[in-house]
C-alpha cells in the first residue's frame, strides 16, 4: 500500500508531462520529446537565481518563486518553440517534428551545461519541506503538491475541453486541422496554446520532480520524460485520461520494481517492457482512438 | 553513377586523411581516430533513418553494445579479430531484437521503443559489472600497436562502410528499404516483404554501429565505468550528425562528425570546443526547419555546378524478351480462362465492398471493368493482387491465388498499377523499375551487399529490362530523372512501365487514363493494344473513358456497390439502362 501511494505520487509528476505531451500531440499532431528538456530550463533559472539574485537586481528569489519562474520560462520556452520551429513542420512528416523537438532538447542540456555545469544541483522543493503520512507512505510537499497538480489539471482540462468553446476547437483541430481552419477556427492559436500550456506544465513537473528525485542535472530531465513519453504512449497519445492513468501506471510498476530489486537500472528495464509490451498487443494505447498514431 | 572525374573525389579525400597520419601528434591522431568512430556510428544510424525512416534514438546504446562485447570476448582470451567479429555479430542480433517491434508500430512509437532501450540500456546493461568488465582488457594484435596504425584501421574500416552502403543502395537491399518506407505493404508486390526487410535495415545498422564500437574498444582497450559515449547525449547527437551531413549523403555525414567531433578539439580554443555542440544542436533544429538538404546537399549542388553530371550511356536494349521470365513450374498449362474469379466477396468490418463477383477474363483479352466510385472495381484488383480479405475462390491459370503471397503472385505472371501511384517518388525511374523487379532479383537482399559476380550480372540483366520497359513507352531518357519530379501522366505510364518489367502475362490496370487529356488518353490506349500484340499481354482496365472502353476492350463488366450488373459487348455494357442509370445515380 505504503509502494503503492509512492508510485502515484511519481506517476502523478509524470502526468504533468505526459498530459502537456498529450495536449501538443492533439493540438498540433507533434510529439514532443523536448518536454523535460524545456520544464528544466526554467528550473535552472529559478535556481539560479534563488541562489545567486535575480541579474540586475541582486534580490533573491524566495523558493516558492523557483516554481513560477520554472512555469513561466517553460510557457516561454514553448511559445518560441511553437512560433520558430513546429508551426513551420505542422504539414511535414511526423517524423520531422520529432528530430527537432530532439534538437531542442539536445541544444537546452548543452545550454545548461554550458550555463549552470555538468554537475548536479541540489533543488530544495519549492513547497516547503513539510511531510504527510498516508497509507503507511510518508510523502514529502512536492510529491503532494505533484498529486494535487496532476488531479487539478485533469479536472480543469475536462471542463476545458466540455464546456469551453475554445476546448471544442481543439479537439476539431486534433480531427482534422484544415476543416477546422475552414471553419473558422484559430488554428494557430490552438497551434500555441498547446505548446505554452504544456511548456508550462513541463515547468511544474520539473520543480516537483527534481526535489523529489535528488536535484537537477543537464539532460536528466530527458530521461525522467521517457517516463511521461512512456505514460503517454501506453494510455494513448490522444488521450489526457489515458496519459494519467499511463503515467500512474508507470509510477506505480515503476517504484514497485525498484522495491523488490536490488538491481540498479531495473526500473528502467520495467519501463521498457511496459512500453513494448503495450506497444505490440495495443500500439494505439489502451485509450487511444484507432487512427491516434 | 560516377562520372569519371567525380571518382577522383573520394580517391583525394583517402590519399589526404592517409597522408595526414604521418603529420600528426598522437593527440590530434586520437581525436580524428573519435572523429572516424562517430562518423562510421551516424553513418550506421543514417542508413536505418534515411533509408526506411525508422528513427532510432538507441544507437549510443548499440555502440556500447559492440564495444562491451569487444572487450568481453578479447578480455577471455579471444583473439582480436574474433572479438571484433562477435561486438559486429552481437550488436547486429541486438538491432535486431529492438527492431522486432518495428513490425507493429510505427514511425513516432519506434522513437519511444529505441529511446526507452537506450534508457535501460545505460541504466541497466551499462552498470552491472559483468557487461562493463572493467578489470578485463582487450588487447591489440601487434601490427595494431601504434597508434597511427589504429588510426589507418580504422580508416579503413570506414572505407568499408562506406562500400557497403554503395552496394546497399545499388542493390535490392537498398530499394527495398526506401520501397518499405515510401509505399509499404505495396511494395509486397513487387517480392519486398515488410518485416524481413526492416529487420535486415535494423541488422546492418547494427552491425556497422557494432563496428564502431569495436574500433573504439580496440583503442581504449578497457572502458570500464567511462560509458559517455553510450548515453543518450551521445545518440542524440549521432541524429544531429546524421540530419545536419543530410539525410542519405555519406560525404556530408563524414563532414558533420569531423565538424561536431573534431574541429573544436584540434582547433583548440574554450569558446570553439564549449560552443560547437550547442551549435550543432541549433543546427540540427535548423536543418529540419528549412530542409536544404544538409550539408551533403550544399556539397552537391556546388560539384554539380563546377562539374556537370555527364548522361550514363543506358544499357543497349536489343535481344530483351521481357516475357522471357523463370516462372513458378507447370503454370503453361492451356487453360481455357487465364483468371477465373468465383463468388469472390470482400468485406471490411460491416461493409461488402464486393458480393460474390464471378468473372473470367481470356488469355489476350482486354477486358474492361466499369463502374461509379466505390463500386468495388478497385477492391477488386485487391483481391487478385493479394492486398483485400477475400472468400471464395480467384483462379489464375487455375492455380488458387488465395493461398498465394502478393510476391507469388507477381511470380505467376500478374501485375498491376494502383489508382493513387505504387511507387517511389523520391527514387528514379530506373531505381522504381528495378524495384518492380525485385521478385526477379534471385539474390538474397543481404548477399546483395557482397557484390558477387552473380549479383552484378543479375542486376545487369534487370536493368536491360528496365529500359527494355521504359523503351516501350518512349521513357528512356528519362531514366535518371527522380518521378517525383515528373508530370503526372509521365509518372503514370512510368508506373505502367514498371508493371511491365516485372514480366507478367496478366497486368491489372487501374484507372491508367484517369486525369489525362483526351489525347494523351488516345494514345495510352494505343499502348494497351501495342502491349497485347507485341508482348503477347492480357489486360484489365478500370476505366471511366468510354471512348477508351469502346476502342480497346473485347468485354467488359460493369459493378454497382459490389455487385455485378452488367457484362458483354462494350457497346451493349455501355448501353445498358442499369450501366447508365449507374454512373447517373438514378434508378431506371
Amino acid at each position: 500500500m505504503a509502494e503503492l501511494v509512492t508510485g502515484l505520487s511519481a506517476g502523478a509528476a509524470y502526468a504533468l508531462v505526459a498530459v502537456g505531451i498529450v495536449l501538443i500531440f492533439k493540438g498540433t499532431r507533434a510529439l514532443s520529446f523536448a518536454q523535460g528538456e524545456i520544464g528544466a530550463f526554467g528550473l535552472f533559472i529559478g535556481l539560479r537565481w534563488s541562489d545567486r539574485g535575480v541579474p540586475g537586481f541582486g534580490w533573491h528569489l524566495p523558493l516558492l518563486m523557483t516554481l513560477f519562474v520554472a512555469v513561466a520560462v517553460g510557457a516561454l520556452l514553448g511559445f518560441v518553440v511553437e512560433r520558430l520551429v513546429m508551426r513551420r513542420l505542422v504539414h511535414r512528416p511526423p517524423l520531422d517534428g520529432v528530430i527537432a523537438t530532439l534538437g531542442i532538447a539536445l541544444f537546452l542540456a548543452l545550454l545548461e551545461k554550458q550555463w549552470f555545469g555538468a554537475a548536479t544541483q541540489f533543488a530544495p522543493s519549492p513547497v516547503g519541506s513539510w511531510r504527510v503520512r498516508v497509507f503507511g507512505a510518508t510523502l514529502t510537499a512536492p510529491r503532494v503538491v505533484a498529486l494535487l497538480a496532476a488531479a487539478a489539471v485533469a479536472v480543469i482540462l475536462y471542463l476545458f475541453f466540455e464546456r469551453t468553446r475554445f476546448g471544442l476547437g481543439v479537439r476539431a483541430t486534433t480531427d482534422d486541422a484544415t476543416v477546422a481552419r475552414l471553419l473558422g477556427v484559430p488554428v494557430n492559436q490552438v497551434y500555441r496554446f498547446a505548446w505554452v500550456v504544456g511548456g508550462a506544465l513541463a515547468g511544474l513537473a520539473a520543480a516537483l520532480l527534481a526535489p523529489a528525485f535528488g536535484g537537477l542535472t543537464p539532460f536528466a530531465q530527458t530521461s525522467f520524460s521517457i517516463r511521461s513519453l512512456a505514460g503517454a504512449v501506453i494510455g494513448g497519445l490522444d488521450s489526457i485520461w489515458g496519459a494519467i492513468i499511463g503515467s500512474l501506471a508507470v509510477g506505480v510498476i515503476e517504484t514497485y520494481v525498484k522495491g523488490h530489486s536490488s538491481i540498479g537500472g531495473v526500473d528502467s528495464l520495467a519501463v521498457l517492457v511496459l512500453v513494448i509490451v503495450t506497444l505490440v498487443v495495443r500500439p494505439r494505447g489502451v485509450f487511444g482512438s484507432a487512427g491516434a498514431v | 553513377m560516377l562520372s569519371d572525374r567525380r571518382r577522383l573525389f573520394p580517391l583525394g579525400a583517402a590519399v589526404a586523411a592517409v597522408a595526414l597520419t604521418g603529420m600528426l601528434s598522437e593527440v590530434r591522431l586520437a581525436v580524428l581516430f573519435s572523429v572516424i568512430v562517430t562518423a562510421i556510428a551516424a553513418l550506421g544510424l543514417d542508413l536505418l533513418v534515411a533509408r526506411t525512416g525508422e528513427l532510432s534514438l538507441a544507437h549510443a546504446a548499440f555502440l556500447g553494445v559492440g564495444a562491451f562485447t569487444a572487450i568481453n570476448v578479447g578480455g577471455r582470451g579471444a583473439t582480436w579479430g574474433i572479438a571484433v567479429i562477435a561486438a559486429v555479430a552481437v550488436t547486429a542480433a541486438v538491432a535486431t531484437v529492438v527492431g522486432l517491434p518495428s513490425l507493429r508500430i510505427r514511425g513516432l512509437q519506434v522513437a519511444i521503443a529505441t529511446l526507452a532501450f537506450q534508457d535501460a540500456a545505460e541504466k541497466y546493461l551499462f552498470t552491472r559489472e559483468d557487461v562493463t568488465a572493467g578489470d578485463k582488457l582487450l588487447s591489440r594484435p601487434s601490427v595494431l600497436r601504434t597508434d597511427t596504425r589504429l588510426y589507418l584501421l580504422a580508416l579503413a574500416a570506414l572505407a568499408l562502410v562506406l562500400l557497403v552502403r554503395r552496394r546497399v543502395t545499388t542493390t535490392r537491399a537498398g530499394r527495398s528499404f526506401v520501397a518499405v518506407r515510401d509505399i509499404g505493404e505495396r511494395a509486397r508486390s513487387f517480392g519486398v516483404e515488410p518485416g524481413p526487410t526492416k529487420l535486415l535495415a535494423y541488422a546492418l545498422s547494427g552491425a556497422i554501429v557494432g563496428l564502431a564500437g569495436a574500433l573504439l574498444a580496440t583503442h581504449e582497450g578497457t572502458i570500464g565505468t567511462a560509458t559517455d559515449p553510450f548515453r543518450l547525449l551521445e545518440s542524440l547527437q549521432l541524429v544531429a550528425i546524421a540530419v545536419v551531413g543530410g539525410a542519405g549523403s555519406a560525404t556530408g555525414i563524414v563532414i558533420a562528425a569531423f565538424l561536431v567531433k573534431g574541429l573544436p578539439q584540434l582547433a583548440g580554443g574554450d569558446f570553439l570546443r564549449d560552443w560547437t555542440p550547442i551549435i550543432s544542436a541549433g543546427l540540427l533544429v535548423v536543418a529540419v526547419v528549412a530542409q536544404p538538404r544538409g550539408v551533403g546537399g550544399v556539397l552537391r549542388d556546388i560539384v554539380d555546378r563546377a562539374l556537370p553530371k555527364r548522361a550514363t550511356p543506358s544499357p543497349p536494349v536489343e535481344g530483351v524478351d521481357l516475357a522471357s521470365v523463370e516462372r513458378p513450374l507447370a503454370l503453361r498449362l492451356p487453360v481455357p480462362a487465364l483468371l477465373r474469379a468465383h463468388e469472390v466477396s470482400v468485406t471490411y468490418g460491416g461493409l461488402r465492398a464486393l458480393d460474390r463477383l464471378t468473372l473470367e477474363v481470356r488469355k489476350g483479352e482486354i477486358v474492361g471493368l466499369i463502374g461509379a466510385n466505390g463500386a468495388g472495381k478497385s477492391t477488386f484488383f485487391n483481391a487478385v493482387s493479394g492486398f483485400a480479405p477475400v472468400t471464395g475462390s480467384i483462379r489464375y491459370r487455375d492455380v488458387e491465388l488465395l493461398q498465394t503471397r502478393p510476391a507469388g503472385r507477381t511470380a505467376l505472371g500478374t501485375a498491376r498499377t494502383f489508382q493513387d501511384m505504387g511507387l517511389v517518388r523520391a527514387e528514379t525511374v530506373a531505381e522504381n523499375l528495378l524495384l518492380a523487379q525485385t521478385w526477379l532479383a534471385d539474390y538474397p537482399s543481404a548477399l546483395g551487399i557482397l557484390g558477387l559476380g552473380s549479383t552484378v550480372r543479375r542486376e545487369r540483366e534487370l536493368r536491360r529490362r528496365a529500359h527494355a520497359a521504359l523503351e516501350i513507352f518512349g521513357l528512356r531518357e528519362l531514366a535518371g530523372e527522380r518521378l517525383g519530379d515528373l508530370p503526372y501522366g509521365t509518372m503514370r505510364r512510368v508506373e505502367i512501365a514498371s508493371a511491365v518489367a516485372a514480366g507478367p502475362d496478366l497486368l491489372l490496370l487501374d484507372e491508367a487514363t484517369a486525369g489525362l487529356g483526351p489525347e494523351e488518353s488516345h494514345a495510352l490506349a494505343g499502348t494497351f493494344l501495342d502491349l497485347r500484340a507485341e508482348l503477347g499481354l492480357t489486360l484489365v482496365v478500370i476505366e471511366h473513358h468510354v471512348p477508351v472502353i469502346a476502342r480497346v476492350c473485347d468485354y467488359a463488366y460493369c459493378l454497382e456497390s459490389g455487385v455485378l450488373i452488367a457484362e458483354g459487348a462494350p457497346v451493349d455494357v455501355t448501353a445498358d439502362p442499369a450501366v447508365i442509370a449507374s454512373f447517373l445515380g438514378t434508378r431506371p
